[in-house]
């Protein structure tokens, strides 16, 4: 059955000042190819690295109009191409993601490969500039387009209601930013900011570059020397994201809007995050939790309550922020926060049955296994060790899920306190 | 065991129809972690109205090929989910307008997993109480679609674009439609669209297709089945002009949905000239409202369109519709300055080179969903169900001329077939 992969192992290298990672695999039809600039989440660059995301795809210096950037994309068989920014912890990743057919399922194109690395090197180092600044036309409307991509966070109620919560409960921390930034910097930032800021992390932050595919190493390495030359200062030291935070009183907050469905979120603080070593402890501590359709909340508030369609708990593993979510009926309220804390109760007695941890053990085990499969979460998985500063072997962290002990997870449970309970509900009903 | 082998891409596929009809697909990916099983049956929302196994004609509540879904996870001694969980697989289910499909995928147990997949659809267990119990679940799953803003543009589209054929009806119902399910309906809906003859079980992943194979034999091999029911499904004769050219609807959003839909007059395709249908017409769509396109330049230059701006084309033998749009501060300059887009279009005809980079395009874009086992395992029941093999849209795609999306662009680009559904906020209301 051809030869399998049980690790994820990148190949690191440092290329024109940048830690450049490798997977050559057979597996996939395409290379993917992802890289990653790394910054402090501060209110002070949160909305200019989001809106640069957006002006950099809409052009080049090669390409200086967007359509005839997006006709070469389609040219390249439909290259994906994105740049975007995400949060981890209380870092913002601003990421330029490409993928490309692999060359080996086409008749005829056999430089793809290149092509692509050099697209990516236009994003990084031949921007579309004119004295000094990103063009006018493409800042404006950018900014409206992130305008309305902020403006449209109400439209998922489950994402609005994530994001309030933890605006709310992390009021003071760099945290609760929203990744996109605030509409309210927009109007101030100017062509000339942005590429300012452009220059300033491209040449100064962290930067790493994924390449997942059917490729040659050298092959690769050479083109990004070529293609890609960054110049580079020192790398800026960032600030750690801290985990810890005790909790003096749990805090209740309710929004109302034009909703049918009440939207419940209980903010937790574990105090444990990714480089921690009670971290596969934590992850078990989830699952067990609300992380599976075996989990104690799955099992009392839909089975047995039949409150809710969904009752999960989510990590967010560098803040090491948990979110309990629940969809329920409003007047059900009580009713659901009594049950969600009975079974956190449990887990704090340590409560849990010999099948719970072997189904967690189990399930957490085969969704790490999947990451396998896919160039993306392979890169995310790896990526994670980066920021973290502790690189976690697969084997080790499935080796952890087998010998955590009930005792382990109780520990854990210890840590993990309630900071806030959020409701988004109708206009109607009374408080 | 039959192998059928796809060249260009890679594939390899083996089949067989078992004796009692259950249809078996098996796809091995090499160097895989994981394996995805997905067991099919053809049987929707839509299909509400048909003979029972007697011959008796009968209307079912809406909502019931979903609700079925659900109690098929309760047995009498155990819980399939939890089960599933002992074998370290995660399982879902869903329902279509026109299928059921139950999955799971696994790193670990394949065997065991695949036993259990076929015993518990196999194996109907319904009470009055478990039904009752269901119904505060499913009640709030219908309210968070009725709080999703895509879904419920979505589903107004379809209402406002079909007359009577019943893709204009909610897939999970509505909380008055599920009161009146009853464990009797639920066994009569299982006992028409449940047997093996009309279900399709695939395999997509990591493992040795003469032991799977041989593991699915056995299973079913061991069950008793009475005959083949035959299927009447009964549907009303859908006229071809939309039911109406314009809905609205209050939710609460940032900016106001609109999307426009146009739907095809004539239907009844199958097979290959279905699938070179919908290639085409994707392909055309794609040449007018790509991101590369000349209109959604001028769209998003306008700040007509977000980024959010979206296109796709459903074809199905009984229906075809394409939609598009998004997010839009003017829902009705859009739709004006849409149809505008597509008179000239039809004015001026379809070019050379956008064709060739939409065909590239389209090309580079399955290739990459070949890297997924999910992609594979949920298009390529689809595919067969409408005769067609997921493997071989690349030929197909390379068979179609400029001249095939030029004529496809003036059949589908019927202005009189257009509807349009907008949802905005209250207070966006003009």
């Amino acid at each position: 059955m051809g030869t399998q992969v049980h690790e994820i192992a990148f190949t690191s290298s440092h290329i024109n000042g940048m830690n450049v990672h490798i997977l050559q695999t057979e597996k996939f039809k395409t290379t993917t190819i992802v890289t990653m600039i790394e910054q402090e989440l501060s209110v002070e660059t949160v909305t200019k690295t989001a809106l640069l995301a957006m002006v950099m795809k809409r052009a080049t210096a090669r390409f200086k109009e967007t359509k005839r950037l997006r006709e070469y994309l389609d040219f390249l068989y439909g290259a994906i191409f994105d740049v975007d920014v995400t949060k981890k912890g209380e870092r913002q990743i601003l990421q330029i993601y490409m993928e490309v057919p692999n060359e080996k399922y086409l008749a005829q194109a056999s430089t793809l490969l290149e092509e692509a690395i050099q697209f990516v090197g236009d994003m990084l180092t031949r921007p579309c500039v004119e004295n000094g600044a990103f063009l006018p036309k493409y800042v404006t409307q950018e900014k409206e387009t992130l305008r309305k991509r902020i403006e449209s966070l109400i439209d998922d109620k489950m994402k609005y209601a994530n994001q309030r919560v933890t605006e709310e409960m992390c009021k003071d921390e760099p945290f609760a930013l929203l990744v996109q930034g605030r509409a309210e910097d927009l109007p101030g930032i100017t062509g000339e900011d942005l590429y300012r800021h452009f220059q300033e992390i491209t040449t100064s932050n962290p930067i790493n570059l994924f390449v997942v595919g059917d490729v040659d190493e050298q092959q690769v390495k050479k083109a990004i020397e070529t293609h890609i030359p960054l110049q580079r200062n020192a790398v800026k030291e960032l600030k750690a994201t801290s985990p810890v935070k005790n909790v003096e009183q749990e805090r209740t907050v309710v929004d109302r809007l034009d909703v049918s469905q009440a939207k419940l979120n209980i903010g937790c603080r574990t105090n444990i995050a990714y480089k921690d070593d009670d971290y596969p402890a934590l992850l078990m501590y989830n699952g067990i939790l609300g992380g599976f359709p075996h989990s104690k909340l799955f099992v009392n508030v839909r089975e047995k309550a039949s409150l809710a369609y969904y009752a999960v708990s989510r990590l967010e593993s560098h803040k090491g922020i948990m979110m309990i979510m629940s969809g329920i009926e409003a007047k059900k309220y009580d009713q659901a926060v009594e049950i969600i804390k009975a079974q956190m109760d449990l887990m704090r007695q340590g409560k849990i049955t010999e099948e719970e941890l072997s189904q967690t053990r189990a399930t957490l085990t085969n969704q790490f296994r999947e990451l396998l499969d896919s160039a993306r979460m392979m890169i995310e998985y790896t990526y994670n060790g980066v920021v973290s500063g502790r690189q976690r072997p697969l084997n080790e962290l499935l080796q952890a899920f087998e010998t955590v002990t009930i005792d382990e997870i109780k520990r854990v449970a210890d840590k993990v306190q309630i900071d806030m309970i959020y409701l988004l509900r109708d206009k109607k009903g009374e408080a | 065991m039959q192998t059928t082998v796809f060249e260009q891409v890679k594939e390899t596929v083996y089949h067989e129809t078992l004796a009692n009809g259950l249809k078996v697909f098996l796809v091995p990916k090499q160097g895989f972690s994981k394996t995805y099983a997905v067991f099919t049956t053809r049987y929707g929302s839509i299909d509400s109205h048909f003979r029972t196994r007697s011959g008796e004609e009968i209307n079912v509540p809406d909502g019931i090929a979903h609700f079925l879904e659900h109690k098929m996870f309760e047995k009498k001694d155990r819980d399939v989910m939890h089960e599933f969980s002992k074998n370290g697989a995660s399982c879902n289910a869903f329902t279509s307008f026109n299928r059921t499909a139950y999955l799971f995928s696994c790193t670990d147990k394949l065997d065991q997993n695949l036993n259990l997949l076929l015993d518990y659809v196999q194996e109907p267990y319904f009470t009055d109480a478990s039904v009752e119990k269901e119904k505060g679940i499913i009640g709030q799953e219908i309210t968070m679609y009725d709080d999703n803003p895509d879904w419920k543009v979505y589903m107004n589209l379809l209402k406002a674009m079909y007359q009577k054929y019943p893709i204009n009806i909610e897939i999970a119902g509505t909380i008055e439609t599920i009161s009146h399910i009853t464990k009797e309906y639920l066994y009569q809906c299982y006992e028409t669209f449940y047997h093996p003859a009309n279900m399709l079980l695939l395999v997509v992943g990591s493992f040795d297709p003469e032991a799977v194979m041989k593991l699915i034999q056995k299973n079913q091999g061991g069950k008793d089945f009475p005959p083949a029911p035959q299927i009447t499904r009964i549907f009303p004769e859908e006229p071809p002009a939309p039911a109406q050219h314009r809905v609205e609807a209050n939710l609460a959003v940032g900016l106001p949905k609109c999307m426009i839909g146009i739907k095809e007059k004539e239907n009844g395709l199958t097979a290959e000239a279905l699938l070179k249908r919908d290639l085409t017409t994707k392909l055309l769509l794609d040449i007018v409202f790509g991101s590369s396109s000349s209109a959604y330049e001028k769209l998003y230059d306008s700040g007509l369109i977000t980024e959010n701006f979206d296109f796709d084309y459903s074809c199905e033998q009984d229906y075809a519709y394409s939609i598009f749009g998004g997010d839009t501060p003017d829902p009705d300059q859009l739709v004006e300055t849409i149809k505008t887009i597509i008179e000239e279009w039809k004015q001026k005809g379809i070019d050379q080179d956008d064709f060739e980079r939409a065909k590239r395009k389209k090309i580079g874009n399955f290739m990459r969903g070949l890297n997924s086992v999910e992609f594979i395992a949920n298009q390529f029941t689809q595919f067969k169900f409408n005769g067609n093999d997921l493997f071989s849209v690349v030929p197909v795609l390379e068979s179609i001329t400029r001249e095939d999306v030029e004529k496809r662009m003036r059949e589908h680009f019927q202005l009189d077939q257009m509807a349009v559904s907008i949802v905005r906020s209250a207070a966006q209301q003009e």
